[in-house]
């Protein structure tokens, strides 16, 4: 931003003498991956003000939780999301577990970390690529997606499914994977961590990616703790939060890997933070298939559940994702709240809107990876 | 041990109640408190140990009363639990001590009804603008 102002644009003074008007985005628009609603106040070319509405794709599955059983619970949390639908069963089924008491066998475990870091990677490319087509880098955009199509092979070989994978059972898992799987598995992650060092050093170095992203979509560190906000976008402004060291779940505590964190705050770094993540997950996952222990997948669970409540959080790709559970010893749960990571970074939009052009509009809410339809559940 | 202490300071700060630390898997500590002490307790606990990540609010009707579950994390989880009256149940909000607080606060109030004192924008927040305000739908009759 600070190149555009020092150039006196005619267009540029034409506009700032305009007066204020609202514009409607969305709920249906061609810049919107997902339904959600914006009412943007401009003068001239900068926002001033931005006011935004949810629910257009609010399915009330909290309220349908209670009306299934526990198992069949799992199929529902899975269907919240389109892009992190394993972090879903995840979250859900330890906090089920935790609730019963199980066990769970240490290999399946593992394999459910596995799901959890090839999503992750998943999630950053697919992402990598809608903010590179928001902000006009169609070359990044496709080679993202191209890359991207390698993790979604291996999930759909693991697991038979590239989106709903339906992993995750109450008390391990329902897949497994042989010796051979595992060699060609990590062939695949070889090449695919010699293409994302290739897109990280276009975006280190690209000056139009720069450009577009560098200063835009600013969100201080304080700013982050006032509004609650998880994930790479709070650790894009400098705030060192990471549910997978901090409260270690799953395999995590047996895995070595750093959390990546930027100080910058806005887009750029959000860039940077999710990407270098991306190649972190890429180790997690070399070392979680070389270290796999062997053993059973799956322990007996109960169809009733004990009375009791179960507070169950997991890293989800967008950053904390919180269960709560309160059981009344049936088989149906009493209770099942779910906060999605999206909710806490769609109270920043309106601040980080505030004063952008309305020409980075999109790369500001491509910056926060939104996921409307986990917000909305 | 962190717990303690700020279990320590509530315990100072609501020397009429009884304030006791009830486990709650997977590395939860539920405390339950009144109504009215909510919001001085989120104040204690953001002002003098610096607790500010709420992770968010559940609202839940248990069949008697409407009980408010308030999950703040910082390395390990911290719940304020109360309780509130079926009929017209409203509490103090928190938006100005953790302006976060203000769609958790908007999801509960829209699902069950509870009206959020000082809340700066009480709109509905997922159900549709011509949502009939007496349907809850959270609520267990309806």
């Amino acid at each position: 931003m600070t190149n555009e102002q020092s150039i006196d644009y005619p267009t540029k003074r034409l506009t700032d003498q305009m007066t204020r008007m609202t514009i409607p985005i969305g709920p249906q628009h061609p810049a919107l991956k997902e339904p959600i609603s914006f009412l943007l106040t401009v003068e001239g070319e900068r926002i001033v003000e931005s006011v935004l509405r949810l629910g257009y794709v609010h399915r009330g599955i909290e309220r349908i939780c209670q009306n299934r059983n526990y198992v069949q619970n799992v199929h529902v949390v899975e269907r919240i999301c389109g892009i992190c639908s394993h972090i879903h069963t995840t979250t859900y089924c330890q906090g089920i577990e935790a609730l019963t008491g199980l066990e769970v066998p240490l290999r399946a475990l593992y394999l459910r970390t596995l799901l959890c870091e090839l999503e992750r990677i998943h999630s950053h490319l697919l992402w990598l690529g809608v903010l590179a087509e928001d902000i006009g880098f169609t070359t990044i955009f496709m080679y993202a997606w191209r890359d991207r199509e390698i993790v979604l092979d291996i999930m759909e070989e693991l697991s038979g499914g590239r989106v709903a994978h339906a992993v995750n059972v109450i008390g391990g898992v329902r897949i497994d994977v042989d010796q051979e799987q595992v060699h060609s598995i990590l062939a695949r992650l070889d090449e695919l961590e010699r293409q994302i060092e290739t897109l990280l050093g276009v975006i280190q170095h690209e000056r139009t990616f720069q450009v577009r992203t560098r200063g835009v979509g600013h969100l201080s560190a304080e700013q982050v703790r006032r509004y609650c906000v998880v994930g790479p976008t709070a650790r894009a402004s400098g705030v060192d939060v990471d549910l997978r060291r901090d409260a270690p779940y799953a395999a995590y505590d047996r895995l070595d890997f750093q959390v990546m964190t930027a100080d910058e705050g806005d887009v750029w770094a959000r860039t940077l933070v999710r990407v270098q993540e991306t190649i972190e997950s890429l180790h997690m996952c070399r070392q979680l298939l070389t270290g796999l222990p062997q053993g059973v997948l799956t322990v007996r669970a109960p169809r009733r559940v004990p009375p009791g409540e179960v507070v169950s959080r997991g890293e989800a790709p967008r950053g904390e994702l919180v269960y709560y559970v309160r059981s009344d010893g049936s088989d149906r749960p009493a209770r099942v709240k779910i906060r999605t990571p999206t909710l806490t970074t769609l109270i920043t939009l309106p601040d980080q809107l505030r004063g952008v052009h309305t020409a980075d509009v999109p790369a500001v809410l491509a910056g926060v990876d939104l996921c409307i339809a986990c917000a909305d559940r | 041990m962190f717990m303690e202490v700020i279990l320590q300071a509530l315990r100072e700060t609501f020397p009429a109640e009884t304030i006791e630390a009830q486990p709650v898997p997977i590395s939860e500590t539920f405390v339950a408190l009144s109504p009215d002490c909510i919001h001085r307790a989120a104040q204690v606990l953001v002002e003098r140990f610096d607790l500010r990540h709420l992770s968010t609010i559940t609202g839940q009707d248990t069949g008697s009363e409407i009980e408010l579950l308030y999950h703040f994390w910082d390395g390990g989880g911290l719940t304020l639990r109360t309780s509130l009256p079926r009929e017209e149940p409203h509490i103090a909000t928190l938006t100005d001590l953790i302006p976060g607080a203000a769609f958790y606060e908007r999801e509960v109030s829209e699902m069950l009804g509870v009206t959020f004192d000082g809340h700066p924008d009480p709109r509905p927040l997922l159900l549709p603008n011509d949502w009939d305000k007496e349907q809850l739908p959270m609520k267990n009759d309806q």
